[in-house]
């Protein structure tokens, strides 16, 4: 049985219930968005792993009858408030809940995409990017620096520049423009991080278990993914990518200890492929949708306990 | 120059300092080492890592870290939200300015270290199991009847009460009357709870490197953990944790796993040890890279 934590109106999650239920690979669904409320829960550890249970009011599942298990945690902007309680209560049990499910859920012997600590090189960008490159991956030219002189010297070396948060916090990619050049003495009250334009069609690549799926894409948008917003277009298509790439692709997810990670890389016009960041909960529905990449099916295949 | 990233109220800090200072080492103790005055530059490229803190002092001339902390940004004057993504900020420009030295970091930090500090002791059991270190019963839930259970097989072995142990802070509970397992009961009844067997007299010992270094005296029994708290140490990526062994209903159990250790905790014997372990294992490449000079003449 594969255990699915998430939330009923998220669309990965949604598309991840119907491909175990076309697969016909049972499976419960952990509706992260109430969970505490509504969900008991049971973990015993004396000598191993631990023993117990999962319930709801229509199902119970033995821990020990996992095989796999899909976490996509929402953000508390997406959980439903605890019923009767004042909101400090609240966060305080429901931060107790959280934990106490992640401890079951970790300390399982199966299958768990993904595990918290493996995520969490997404909280530092430049740490990311240590781990990308020395997995065999090439980064983009990258400052992180709180000294405006040697932004100055980046930019002019590189010409063509953008800026990001180091964290995950507030991370949105802007292009360096005069305005932000006018600002550089700024950075002596913090640094931030400075990257060099990469040129080219970007690539994402979805890793799951030791399965690799490539897609390029083409787009004039800045951000491909709300294409349609400014009325443009993104063109997706599976692509192979080089086998070195493939295999520093998997060795970067197993760095990480990822099960199943998005890596985006960018193919440049020397053919060259730079790799940006790595996410922990990839969002696949958009590619697997445009694309027809069976994405899902390799995910439930890695839960089902079929393919290591 | 060493660099002590913590607090000077922090008395592992003061007295590595002090160690270092008596041997006439240069080093500092920096609470949130890049935030200002510092000046990072910090690149990486084509051409590899390069990295400077202290400009036109290169990182290569940093000789040794000891983590304390992971960088803390004073809140005044700042609107929490700004605050909280500066913190954020420093955090993660620590970790990738940590984690690309070349010089012995005590202790060299991982994403998951960095970011999950702090985590319960039933988040290191996979890692305390592998190794072969006694664990006790622990158990979450949300099912009173499993709660109750937990409470008869304590009692069968003559423990009287369990320890209610939120996963959320460091405190514990004793449940030793019916009120305070009605309590229980009623929390039970929104979230699950973590409940843990309840122990004796801790005894305490910090791993230091490769050396394993009791607070008192322990008998044989205990210093047979040795080995496996030395294993321990290496698959956690720890080469500075603190953890406290007590007995339970069964033998002995792992009850704390501190990576962040408290000199406090530990008697005056013990404290230097761990001080000179610290300082010892801080300067081990400047001695290496000292001798072989003296070989090759």
């Amino acid at each position: 049985m594969i255990l699915v934590c998430g939330g009923l109106a998220d669309g990965v999650t949604e598309l991840v219930c119907s491909r175990l239920q076309d697969c016909g690979y049972p499976y419960r669904l952990l509706n992260f968005a109430r969970f505490p409320d509504g969900h008991r829960l049971t973990g015993r550890w004396t000598d191993n792993g631990p023993q117990g249970w999962i319930a709801t009011d229509d199902w119970r599942l033995d821990l020990d009858a996992i095989s796999g298990v899909y976490a996509r945690l929402l953000g508390l902007e997406d959980r439903q408030p605890l019923p009767g309680l004042d909101p400090a209560d609240a966060t305080a049990l429901r931060a107790e809940g959280d934990l106490g499910l992640i401890a079951v859920l970790e300390g399982l012997a199966c299958p768990v995409v993904n595990r918290i600590g493996a995520g969490l090189s997404n909280n530092s960008k430049p740490y990311q990017a240590l781990v990308i490159s020395r997995a065999g991956l090439t980064v983009p030219a990258t400052l992180v620096t709180s000294d405006p002189d040697a932004a100055r010297a980046f930019f002019a070396e590189h010409g063509d520049v953008i800026y990001k948060s180091a964290s995950g916090v507030r991370s949105i990619v802007r292009r360096v423009g005069a305005e932000q050049l006018a600002r550089l003495d700024h950075l002596r009250d913090g640094p931030a991080q400075f990257q060099a334009f990469v040129p080219g069609r970007n690539v994402r690549v979805h890793t799951v278990g030791a399965r690799v799926f490539a897609t390029a894409i083409e787009s004039e948008a800045v951000d491909y993914r709300y294409a349609h917003l400014d009325g443009l277009t993104a063109r997706l298509t599976p692509v192979e990518l080089p086998d070195p790439i493939n295999q520093a692709c998997l060795r970067l997810a197993r760095a990480c200890d990822l099960l199943f990670a998005g890596i985006d890389l960018k193919q440049t016009p020397s053919g060259e492929f730079v790799c940006f960041e790595v996410n922990p909960c990839p969002g696949f529905l958009y590619y697997e949708r445009h694309t027809g990449q069976p994405i899902s099916t390799a995910l439930a295949e890695l839960l089902r306990g079929a393919v290591n | 120059m060493f660099l002590l990233l913590g607090h000077g109220d922090d008395l592992c800090c003061a007295g590595v300092h002090a160690l270092l200072d008596q041997r006439g080492l240069d080093a500092r103790v920096v609470a949130a080492p890049v935030a200002p005055p510092a000046k990072l530059i910090w690149r990486l490229d084509a051409a590899g890592l390069t990295s400077s803190l202290f400009p036109p002092v290169p990182d290569t001339a940093i000789t040794g870290v000891l983590v304390r902390d992971t960088g803390w940004l004073d809140p005044a004057g700042w609107e929490k939200e700004d605050h909280d993504y500066m913190q954020a900020e420093l955090r993660a420009v620590t970790l990738a300015w940590l984690a690309g030295l070349s010089c012995p970091v005590i202790n060299r930090p991982d994403a998951a270290q960095w970011y999950r500090a702090g985590a319960p002791l039933v988040a290191w059991r996979p890692l305390l199991r592998r190794v072969g270190l006694p664990l006790g019963e622990v158990i979450i839930t949300s099912d009173p009847a499993e709660a109750a259970a937990f409470r008869r097989r304590l009692a069968k072995d003559g423990v009287a009460g369990a320890v209610y142990a939120p996963l959320t802070n460091t405190s514990g509970y004793l449940l030793d009357d019916d009120d305070a397992w009605d309590g229980i009961v009623a929390v039970q009844e929104r979230t699950p709870v973590c409940l843990a067997e309840p122990h004796g007299a801790s005894m305490l010992a910090c791993v230091v490197d490769d050396t394993v270094i009791w607070d008192r005296e322990q008998p044989a029994e205990v210093r047979r953990l040795d080995g496996a708290l030395r294993r321990f140490a290496t698959v956690a990526g720890l080469s500075f944790v603190e953890i406290a062994v007590a007995p339970v209903r069964r033998g002995l159990a792992v009850v704390l796993v501190e990576p962040r250790p408290r000199l406090e905790h530990f008697d005056e014997d013990a404290r230097a040890r761990i001080l000179g372990g610290l300082v010892a294992a801080l300067t081990k490449k400047t001695r290496d890279v000292a001798v072989a000079p003296l070989v090759l003449s």
